[in-house]
């Protein structure tokens, strides 16, 4: 909406600087203008209150609103209405699409590097034993069930592949032969694969260490 | 019939519309505090009335124009009455005006609130210059900045204030 000209007179008026020609111009003006008469009518009681209350504007700020309130009246003074409830949407969508859309699209697994040239996404197993160092020989290997139907591959490295064994079981005793190569003083480390009835690979654990103590 | 009752609604609708610009034009030559005032805007709006009635306004000039005309020459002559004063034209009354309706005296308490919530330079810049009455350049003087920006500090904080009060 265009700004009368006038407009500018308003302060003037209310606070007698204005000429006696300036003065009698603007006073028949707002008699024949509406807009300049509303706006006259709100700025006498801005300074009327100004005035009257001087007080408002010298105290402490101690006595003022809260930040988001003044935040609120700040946002209302810079927006419209119709502004603020397009920003309200807006925002609302940019949450639900962060927090509700986002989460569903499928997130890359972790990678996972099963030897210097093999690497594979999937998620990942917890192994629970043994991942410290042993006293001695350990009698079975034990990691976190994934769920039912899954078929469990445990490997076992000295610097190599020593052994090698599929399960269904979340756990996996090892063999006499296999005990005996392995011997105290030397490190290991071991690590599970997990795959789906189908034979798709869907878990690798991370490949633990652990040394057997020297007698 | 309908001719007379259209008069009727004409002469309402006059009076709506010009009854608070004329209290505002007489409150702010006479004072509210004038008890007077009230009985002034009544006999300017009789007049008013009975000059379109008697075809004195013939639209040569706008009806607010000649609203306003009566109402400035009634003034005129309140105040020669009362001074016997004839050299000039009556002062404007200061502020502050401490009669306050209760529709103004509601707004006024949130325009208070308003200007509380300002930020300290709003109101610093406010208190200067509708309190103390200095002039933009003054003002800009006394705080360090410019007289456009201190235009700008008060057209920001009535523009607060206005969407305040309207909420």
């Amino acid at each position: 909406m265009r700004k009368c000209k006038f407009e500018d007179m308003i302060d003037g008026y209310l606070l007698n600087r204005l000429g006696q020609g300036d003065r009698e111009a603007f006073e028949e003006h707002y008699f024949n203008c509406p807009s300049c008469f509303e706006k006259l009518q709100e700025r006498d009681l801005v300074i009327r209150t100004i005035k009257n209350h001087p007080e408002v504007l010298t105290q402490e700020s101690e006595a003022r609103e809260p930040f988001f309130s003044r935040l609120k009246t700040e946002l209302a003074a810079m927006f419209t209405p119709r502004q603020l409830v397009l920003a309200g949407v807006t925002a609302v969508l940019l949450l639900v699409v962060v927090f509700a859309l986002v989460p569903r699209q499928q997130i890359p697994a972790p990678n996972f590097f099963l030897t210097d040239e093999e690497t594979v996404r999937g998620s990942s197993i917890t192994l629970i034993s043994p991942v410290i160092d042993m006293g001695q020989v350990p009698a079975s290997f034990e990691w976190k069930k994934l769920g039912e139907n899954v078929e469990y591959q445990v490997s076992i490295y000295n610097h190599e592949l020593l052994w090698k064994a599929t399960t269904k079981e979340n756990r996996i005793t090892l063999p006499e032969e296999v005990r005996a190569k392995m011997v105290p003083g030397e490190k290991y480390s071991w690590q599970v694969k997990a795959f789906s009835a189908d034979g798709t690979l869907i878990a690798v654990s991370s490949k633990v260490q652990f040394k057997i103590a020297d007698k | 019939m309908v001719a007379k009752k259209k008069k009727e609604e004409d002469v309402q609708e006059l009076i709506i519309r010009y009854r608070p610009i004329i209290t505002f034009r007489v409150r702010k030559a006479l004072g509210a505090q004038n008890p007077e005032a009230d009985d002034l805007v009544s006999e300017i709006i009789s007049q008013v009335l009975e000059k379109i009635k008697s075809g004195e306004f013939r639209g040569e000039s706008s009806l607010g124009t000649f609203v306003y005309t009566i109402t400035s020459r009634r003034i005129v002559d309140y105040i020669r009455e009362k001074t016997k004063v004839i050299k000039y034209a009556p002062e404007p009354q200061a502020y502050p005006d401490p009669q306050e309706t209760l529709e103004s005296q509601e707004a006024s308490q949130k325009i208070k609130e308003a200007l509380s919530r300002l930020k300290p330079k709003y109101r610093q810049v406010l208190y200067l210059y509708y309190y103390q009455e200095l002039s933009r350049e003054e003002v800009a003087q006394k705080l360090g900045i410019s007289p456009r920006k201190v235009s700008e500090l008060v057209n920001y904080a009535l523009k607060l204030i206005r969407k305040e009060i309207k909420l």
